[in-house]
């Protein structure tokens, strides 16, 4: 990047370490020329923590100051000590890797990060050696986002390796990182991710307002951060999409959102977002166009079902029997025709007994939760019927609406849906369909309202741009996709110019005009390293 | 906002729900059935099917048939009520059969409930019962078919071949309303010596009452295809001749493949006469005489075929217009298409004396795969 | 943008056209026709004050006082009309779906409901509208459904019940219309070119008539003219008859879809009354005008109730002043727009 800017604006002066946060406003604290009374400085500060490594060097006239829960003992004997034992250099402080500062709140936060210090009594010289410690995962696949094809790596907790991950699919000098502290008293790193001269400045700018108007003690997830900057926190839809797929998130990042990531956290939160947005899935862009739409038809009719069906039936076998067709009206009513309970708690029943094996499914261990969704799903779903407590059509029924919401591949979404659930029943117990309308009707009425950073959450449909409607219910074929979604607000909307002119060549048999370049790859670096955290 | 959400949501779980029909609660009636009852009033009957739950799928099935006297179907119904539990919901009625002598009535006064109710099922199947509608549903038939599923499969068979129009009671409505036109409804008839209930040929109506004539079972694919109707398969057996000893040799039987019928009404001054013509191409399925080969014998065939179906044709007329059933509606388009005819006449007596040629021509396009 | 209006009456021309028989689609055609003259006397108004709504347009032609009490005059009158579809929609679903569930809670959903759309704001209204628009296609599709059963003939003879009684149903048809004045009201609020507006405008009209005389051609041709008159709503009817292969009783389905267009033209009434309030009272802030509105038009359904020959007095009434109100006053409005415009450009030069 600094390269890059080099290269095109000249840009000589601004050449100076970069962190992932500003210091310029921090306090300062300049160093003392004293050892002694630095050190001292530095205990009171951190209240004489016990994991404050000091060890005093050259006989008590300078001092290695760091942290041993955050640095990587090897670390320090590779930076520090090998140069000086190999005879590169005499003196640590002259080590051409450290980075100096008169600091001494710099100090602390480099500490905090996991630095060590070198002070040497006399000079008010400080210098910073990067020994931190990191222990990763490896970026699996997450287990929430799972596809059949398709990049098989995922998010993980340490934000440099996700940026790293991100950057390294778009090789693009315009893709801008920008770096938040956020936490009053955890300082959590936070990045704010964009493609430049794509995502409307607008909201880039609204997004970064919001972030810095966050003051929280605390900022220790995503979900932390999305409920402080979203825009309607007492609407039951996720206004920001949560994702751990570095591909998806690299998809939006082209679409002109932006994407925040946190330190510690896999999960990366894309705004502004739509409703159909957590419809989509990269699978849907892997597979053959047809079977993509398809796939993404079903899942949306999951929608509809997941929210819409328990109400249905309800009204159906409260109010308005009469649509049941003729041939099956005696199934139905031998179905339920003993059950002691009007449908409305029935399905009041289910749904929390679907809901209970869910929790406690998750949060068991693996094998045990198997059992659970056995034991609770096969075992009392069957014995309710058989107990006459529950109809076996509300099994159907219930079971159906909890499958169709599990289909949605955001989970935030699918949560949402099962719990619009309930109001949809309570309505259709009271009122039959006309309740149903008028609580779709609602949902409706919000979804429009609701905005996501300026964007209508509801966009292609409400307010209606059959352009966008091609990646929205169906998925046309890639190249067709030749605009960007107007709801990312995209500043530049093309995305795919010709791309299938060889078609066009074939037929009138023109040879290839070849543009310098533009279509060739290049040769970036493939291999992968595990050790991106460095700054 | 929140709050008024709050509120909105505990009023209506208070005030629970007004129009709750829960279905488990309702006895469903599936046949109904109208007789004339003693000083004007009528008889109803109405056949419950019960179904026990058993853990897999419905279990065995009892019905219950209840008859009662009363003034009208709404007040019989408050008296079935009476004697069953929980209450009775007509709004799955499969098929509503109405007795001979209720039927030689008004029909319109025993049907207006259904017209009047919204949640009442338009769809149902019309017969009428020769004999008492009493009897039909309390038949009890060796299959072991439910009674509604029972009368209405023979409605739906009749419907696809060719014997009946479905008529349901939405479609009655229009016809029984407007004057100019009449409809016909099949009649079921209980053959005690087969133990079955049996399709009876269809009951003519003009205006608003069945007129107690008929046309005759086997008659009625030529009355439905002079109306230009057909059902999935048309089938027609035809005696076409004498010479043979053995009398099925003497029969041919033919599917109606397709059919045109067309209507032409003629008014002048005070005279209406109507023209119809009824083109039918036919595949030979059973012909045991001859294996027209030749196209000399298919013709002499055709030629044959369209002199008895026109006859007969001629027959069906003769009864309808003894009837004074306008099912064609010939009064309606005279109005529609001749005002100052229609205005001078009165249709009702002027009908039985118009005059109706019927004229079918057959074509026989196929015969089956061998010659 | 606005094509969604006045489509929310859907019930109502079929009941009235029964004034003309089965001919009744010709006074639908002939009210059409009228209206299309008054949609340009409504564009020719509206286009001399671009920037202004239709009070604001009342100001000035008026002056102060007489053009507030005239804007009063039409906020009152939007009300009426807003009591009107609480009234009929009611009504509509207590005959066909929930016979027993008391006027209030009805009443208070769909006034709930619209306060809430109503409170969005224009923008969020007209993507809503357009959004729900599509339901339109399938209430069509359903419709075209019963096309099985039409037979031609009932629409026969042409003209048989006469001039006078054609006419007599031209203001009944009209009234299925009363939508259109919304574009007076709203058309500052609309970006674009004030031609294209009138385009957008002549095309939703255009479109509303197809639909209606889609609809009521479809029914006169499926119900005998006999039987119509005993058939109030005789689209609801008709559907009723029908069995789809999933379902049975396509009525039901039709009545929920159509209570969504009920909700937009309710809604558009609400808004539309709620601008008047904000100009005449110089207020700010719409969601507590609109609140106070609904409560007013909510006492004044509750106050009718299911009462079925009160309503029907009372629609006479609004019918009658509607007609007044809709399309003659634009009449009376135009010259006087004129002139003032006129004065005020002459009054300009010399100055």
């Amino acid at each position: 990047m600094g390269f890059w800017k080099r290269l095109f604006f000249g840009d000589h002066t601004k050449l100076e370490d970069r962190q992932p946060n500003d210091t310029k406003k921090e306090p300062k604290q300049p160093s003392s020329a004293k050892l002694s009374a630095n050190i001292d400085y530095l205990m009171n500060e951190f209240n004489r923590t016990s994991d404050l490594k000091i060890r005093i060097l050259k006989k008590g006239n300078a001092a290695l100051l760091y942290f041993e829960s955050l640095v990587d003992q090897e670390k320090v004997q590779e930076a520090i000590f090998k140069p000086i034992e190999l005879g590169d250099v005499e003196d640590i402080s002259n080590l051409p890797h450290s980075k100096e500062t008169l600091n001494l709140e710099e100090a602390i936060t480099t500490l905090l990060r996991g630095h060590a210090i070198y002070m040497e009594d006399g000079s008010r010289k400080i210098s910073q050696f990067k020994v931190t410690s990191s222990f990763n995962r490896s970026p699996e696949e997450p287990a929430n986002e799972k596809v059949v094809r398709g990049s098989h790596d995922g998010f993980v907790e340490n934000m440099m390796i996700n940026i790293n991950l991100i950057r390294k699919r778009i090789e693009n000098r315009d893709l801008n990182v920008k770096y938040f502290k956020l936490g009053k008293k955890t300082n959590t790193n936070v990045a704010v991710i964009y493609l430049d001269g794509v995502a409307d400045p607008e909201i880039v700018q609204q997004i970064e307002t919001r972030m810095k108007d966050i003051s929280a003690d605390m900022i220790h997830s995503p979900g932390y951060v999305e409920e402080f900057i979203e825009d309607q926190t007492f609407s039951p839809f996720p206004q920001m999409l949560n994702t751990e797929r570095p591909d998806r998130a690299v998809a939006n990042l082209m679409e002109g959102r932006v994407a925040i990531l946190t330190e510690g956290s896999p999960t990366t939160l894309i705004a502004p977002s739509t409703f159909f947005m957590f419809y989509q899935a990269s699978d849907d862009y892997n597979m053959r166009w047809y079977t993509g739409t398809f796939v993404r038809l079903i899942r949306l009719a999951s929608f509809i079902i997941a929210i819409g069906l328990p109400a249905f039936y309800i009204a159906v076998v409260g109010f308005h029997f009469e649509v049941i067709p003729d041939d099956l009206v005696i199934p139905v009513k031998s179905s339920i025709n003993e059950i002691a309970y009007p449908p409305i708690m029935e399905a009041f029943v289910m749904v929390v007994i679907i809901e209970l094996i869910r929790e406690a499914g998750i949060r068991l261990p693996q094998p045990i939760g198997q059992t659970i969704g056995i034991v609770g799903g096969l075992v009392i779903g069957d014995a309710v019927v058989r107990a006459g407590l529950v109809s076996n059509l509300m099994v159907i029924v219930v079971a159906l609406t909890a499958i169709a919401s599990f289909v949605v591949p955001s989970n935030e979404l699918s949560t949402t849906l099962r719990l619009l659930t309930f109001p949809l029943i309570i309505l259709a117990g009271t009122l039959g369909f006309v309740g149903i309308v008028f609580g779709f009707l609602f949902i409706l009425i919000h979804l429009s309202r609701l905005e996501s950073f300026g964007v209508p959450y509801f966009s292609p449909v409400s307010p209606l741009r059959i352009k966008d409607l091609k990646d929205t219910f169906i998925r046309v074929p890639l190249y067709k996709m030749n605009e960007r979604p107007k709801d990312s607000h995209a500043i530049q909307t093309e995305a795919v110019g010709p791309s299938r002119e060889w078609k066009k060549r074939e037929k009138t048999g023109k040879p290839q005009t070849i543009e310098s370049g533009t279509n060739q790859t290049t040769g970036g670096d493939q291999s992968v390293s595990s050790d991106s955290s460095s700054e | 906002m929140k709050k008024l959400i709050l509120v909105l949501s505990t009023l209506l779980l208070l005030t629970g729900c007004w129009d709750e029909r829960q279905f488990k609660n309702i006895k469903l009636v599936l046949t109904l059935g109208y007789d004339q009852g003693e000083n004007g009033g009528i008889i109803e009957t109405v056949s419950i099917p019960t179904i026990q739950r058993s853990s897999e799928g419905p279990g065995p099935e009892s019905v219950q048939v209840i008859s009662t006297d009363a003034v009208t179907p709404r007040d019989a119904r408050d008296k079935v009520d009476q004697s069953i539990s929980n209450t009775f919901d007509p709004a799955k009625v499969k098929v509503v059969v109405i007795g001979e002598d209720l039927a030689k009535e008004n029909i319109y006064p025993t049907l207006d409930e259904f017209y009047r109710n919204p949640n009442n099922n338009l769809n149902a199947h019309l017969a009428l019962a020769r004999g008492k509608a009493e009897d039909i549903l309390n038949f009890n038939s060796q299959s072991p078919t439910r009674i509604s599923d029972y009368i209405s499969g023979i409605l739906e068979g009749a419907v696809a071949a060719t014997h009946a129009t479905g008529e349901n009671l939405q479609l009655v409505c229009a016809e029984l309303i407007e004057p100019g036109e009449d409809f016909s409804i099949p009649m079921l008839k209980i053959d005690e010596e087969q133990s079955v209930i049996k399709f009876d040929g269809m009951g003519l109506f003009h205006e608003d009452h069945y007129t107690g004539i008929d046309i005759p079972a086997d008659q009625t694919t030529l009355f439905m295809l002079m109306q230009g109707k057909k059902g999935r398969v048309a089938r027609l057996t035809k005696k076409v001749s004498d010479k043979h000893e053995n009398e099925q040799m003497n029969y041919v039987t033919v599917n109606v493949m397709n059919q045109k019928q067309k209507l032409k009404i003629k008014a002048e001054g005070e005279t209406v006469s109507a023209d119809l013509k009824v083109d039918l191409k036919v595949r030979v399925v059973e012909y045991p005489a001859d294996h027209l080969a030749e196209s000399a014998t298919v013709k002499e065939l055709n030629q044959k075929l369209s002199e008895i179906l026109t006859k007969e044709a001629e027959e069906i007329i003769k009864i309808m217009q003894e009837a004074n059933s306008d099912i064609w509606a010939i009064g309606r388009q005279v109005k529609a298409y001749h005002p100052e005819v229609h205005k001078k006449l009165d249709w009702i007596e002027a009908y039985p004396e118009i005059e109706i040629t019927p004229n079918v021509d057959v074509e026989i396009l196929q015969h089956g795969i061998i010659n | 943008m606005q094509t969604q209006i006045g489509v929310g009456i859907l019930s109502l021309p079929y009941e009235l056209h029964l004034k003309a028989k089965q001919d009744g689609w010709i006074s639908l055609v002939i009210g059409a026709a009228i209206l299309t003259i008054v949609l340009f006397v409504l564009w020719g108004i509206a286009k001399q004050f671009p920037e202004k709504d239709f009070f604001q347009i009342n100001d000035v032609i008026f002056t102060k006082w007489p053009g507030r009490a005239i804007s009063l005059f039409y906020v009152l009158y939007f009300m009426a009309v807003s009591v009107l579809i609480v009234l009929l929609f009611t009504r509509l679903i207590s005959l066909w779906v929930l016979p027993n569930t008391p006027f209030w809670i009805l009443a208070f959903l769909l006034i709930f409901v619209c306060l809430y759309l109503a409170n969005a704001g224009l923008l969020i209204i007209a993507r809503f509208y357009t959004m729900v628009s599509f339901l339109l296609l399938l209430l069509i599709v359903l419709t075209i459904y019963s096309l099985q059963e039409i037979h031609l003939m009932y629409l026969l003879p042409v003209g048989e019940s006469g001039l006078g009684k054609i006419m007599s149903g031209v203001p009944e048809a009209m009234m299925s219309f009363l939508g259109f004045f919304v574009s007076l009201v709203f058309f500052s609020k609309v970006e674009g070119k004030s031609k294209d507006k009138l385009k957008i405008m002549l095309a939703a009209h255009l479109f509303v008539l197809v639909y209606y005389l889609f609809t009521v051609a479809v029914t006169y041709m499926f119900f005998s003219t006999e039987e119509l008159r005993l058939v109030p709503e005789p689209l609801l009817y008709m559907l009723k008859s029908f069995e789809l292969p999933i379902v049975a009783r396509v009525d039901l389905f039709f009545v929920s879809i159509w209570v969504v267009s009920v909700a937009t033209s309710f809604t558009t009434y609400i808004y539309m009354a709620g601008l008047g309030v904000k100009h005449i009272f110089n207020k700010k802030s719409s969601p507590i005008i609109h609140f106070i509105l609904c409560l007013l038009i909510f006492v004044g359904a509750t106050l009718i109730g299911y009462d079925m020959g009160k309503m029907n007095r009372f629609g006479e009434i609004i019918v009658g002043i509607g007609l007044g109100a809709t399309v003659a006053f634009p009449f009376l409005m135009f010259p006087i727009v004129w002139l003032v415009k006129r004065m005020k450009g002459k009054g300009a030069g010399q100055a």
